[in-house]
């Protein structure tokens, strides 16, 4: 039933284009989930405040960022920013070229849509805290600024790992989209060998068996933070 | 009681919350090195008051005067933060860091918060943690701690603030019979050692032996005030002869 041929990827020039796609995917996935992380840590502070109009905007951000597919997020900021004025003349060449490359707008679109999940998760994290921890803090004279620094952030980033480990995978799946803006990534490459090769049932088997290498090892190395981050009383410390 | 040398001072003090009014017109003078028991039913106000006097929460209308800080002014957190040096607070579920070990929920304010030289801070917090008997827990978590050895730490990292002042607010509510005598151990040195303290409590025999003076409060009026033989033994108000009667 199954007639499976490798033979293909004896080739270098094949065993170059899964490396590259795969150091690519790995990047995109790891700088946008950074980003994100940023962008959740201080939109959630942000909602601390408690200013109206900050919320409002906190939250349509959100609205629009995790109710949108990521794909047209994607293709929405490739033709947007690449089209509309944000350009620039190559001093080399001299030719108009868009100012912002397919992988710098995969990022961005991923990170944004990564930080509106990061908001969500360190929100509810921020939500979990015992009121009583903050009112400790505040008798003791810290401000709102080394409150959340030292002692509100650490403790609310431990109890949203397993979110933020959820967000992380989601983004590692997620770059497989870029390869529609020709962000030359581990999909990407995927479709360009088998139509080369016309092997689309053994690529797809690779890569499926790739992207699941990556994520269960992301998964395996943040039940390892988890496990060292913990803390007696708190998700797995004893 | 002559009302300038009094180190805190609470003036027709009221405070609500919605439309509901807690304190109604509060007034207390505490002097340097004095302790103060407030008793009273739940719900009558006593933590609030404590909660007010170090700002934690804003008041309608009154005063409220710490030493030379005049608390009801303060707006922000920033303008406090003097304040806070000069009076600490122990809270009724200790509300330690769960993230960091006895020792360093001890350091953590001096260190990051005074910016007291960390190895001088050190040296402190295993002085004060001798002194409330739990130097083997230096290491600990709060969440490996029984509630009595968390609520010694809890006094312990009070302590290490060098306050002039600490706000006791029913310390013991939590804690098992047999660990209340450990904490109430703990305090007794405090009060004995002549730092100013109030605490709220239901501890009656406790109040009887430390206090300096007791305030019986209900529905947010100070009802009765005086030495603890006065108001145990010959309470003059009938609310306060009311509640004693229940709780004794």
């Amino acid at each position: 039933m199954f007639n499976l041929d490798y033979s293909w990827l004896a080739d270098p020039v094949y065993q170059g284009w899964l490396i590259r796609g795969t150091l690519t995917t790995i990047e995109l996935a790891f700088a946008s989930s950074a980003i994100a992380f940023v962008i959740g840590l201080f939109g959630a502070l942000a909602l601390t405040l408690r200013i109206a109009w900050l919320d409002a905007v906190i939250e349509l951000f959100v609205e629009v960022f995790r109710n949108t597919p990521p794909l047209l997020q994607m293709l929405f900021f490739y033709f947007t920013l690449s089209t509309v004025g944000l350009r620039m003349t190559d001093p080399a060449t001299g030719v108009s070229v868009p100012l912002l490359s397919a992988f710098a707008c995969a990022l961005i679109s991923l990170s944004l849509f990564g930080g509106a999940l990061c908001i969500e998760a360190f929100r509810s994290g921020l939500d979990s805290l015992p009121r009583a921890v903050t009112e400790a803090a505040r008798s003791l004279g810290y401000s709102r600024w080394q409150r959340f620094r030292r002692i509100e952030a650490p403790i609310a980033s431990r109890i949203c790992l397993p979110a933020l480990t959820n967000i992380m995978t989601n983004q590692f799946k997620t770059t497989s989209q870029a390869s529609v803006i020709t962000v030359p990534e581990l999909m990407y490459y995927a479709g360009q060998i088998y139509n080369d090769t016309f092997r689309t049932a053994e690529v797809m088997i690779l890569v499926l068996f790739i992207y699941v290498s990556l994520v269960s090892l992301l998964s395996w190395g943040m039940v390892r933070i988890e496990r060292v981050l913990a803390f007696p009383g708190y998700g797995k410390g004893a | 009681m002559n009302r300038t040398d009094a180190l805190i001072e609470l003036d027709q003090v009221t405070k609500s919350f919605g439309a509901f009014q807690v304190l109604k017109g509060i007034s207390l003078a505490v002097k340097d090195g004095e302790a103060v028991c407030i008793i009273g039913p739940s719900g009558s106000g006593k933590s609030t008051i404590l909660r007010c006097i170090n700002g934690l929460i804003p008041i309608n209308s009154g005063s409220i005067r710490v030493g030379t800080h005049e608390v009801h002014k303060m707006k922000t957190e920033k303008e406090m933060r003097p304040l806070r040096h000069q009076v600490s607070m122990v809270f009724q579920q200790y509300n330690l860091f769960p993230h960091r070990t006895a020792l360093q929920n001890v350091m953590m304010a001096p260190v990051q918060v005074l910016g007291h030289d960390r190895r001088e801070v050190e040296a402190r917090a295993r002085r004060l943690l001798a002194k409330v008997r739990l130097s083997e827990k230096a290491d600990a978590y709060p969440g490996q701690l029984s509630g009595g050895q968390q609520q010694r730490v809890a006094i312990a990292r009070a302590l290490a603030m060098e306050p002039q002042v600490i706000l006791f607010d029913e310390v013991t509510a939590a804690l098992d019979p047999e660990t209340v005598k450990e904490v109430l151990t703990a305090i007794r040195e405090l009060v004995d050692e002549g730092l100013t303290c109030i605490l709220v409590t239901h501890e009656m025999k406790f109040a009887r032996e430390v206090a300096d003076r007791v305030c019986f409060t209900d529905h947010g009026r100070i009802v009765e005030s005086g030495p603890p033989a006065q108001i145990f033994d010959a309470p003059q108000d009938p609310r306060t002869r009311e509640f004693l009667g229940q709780v004794l």
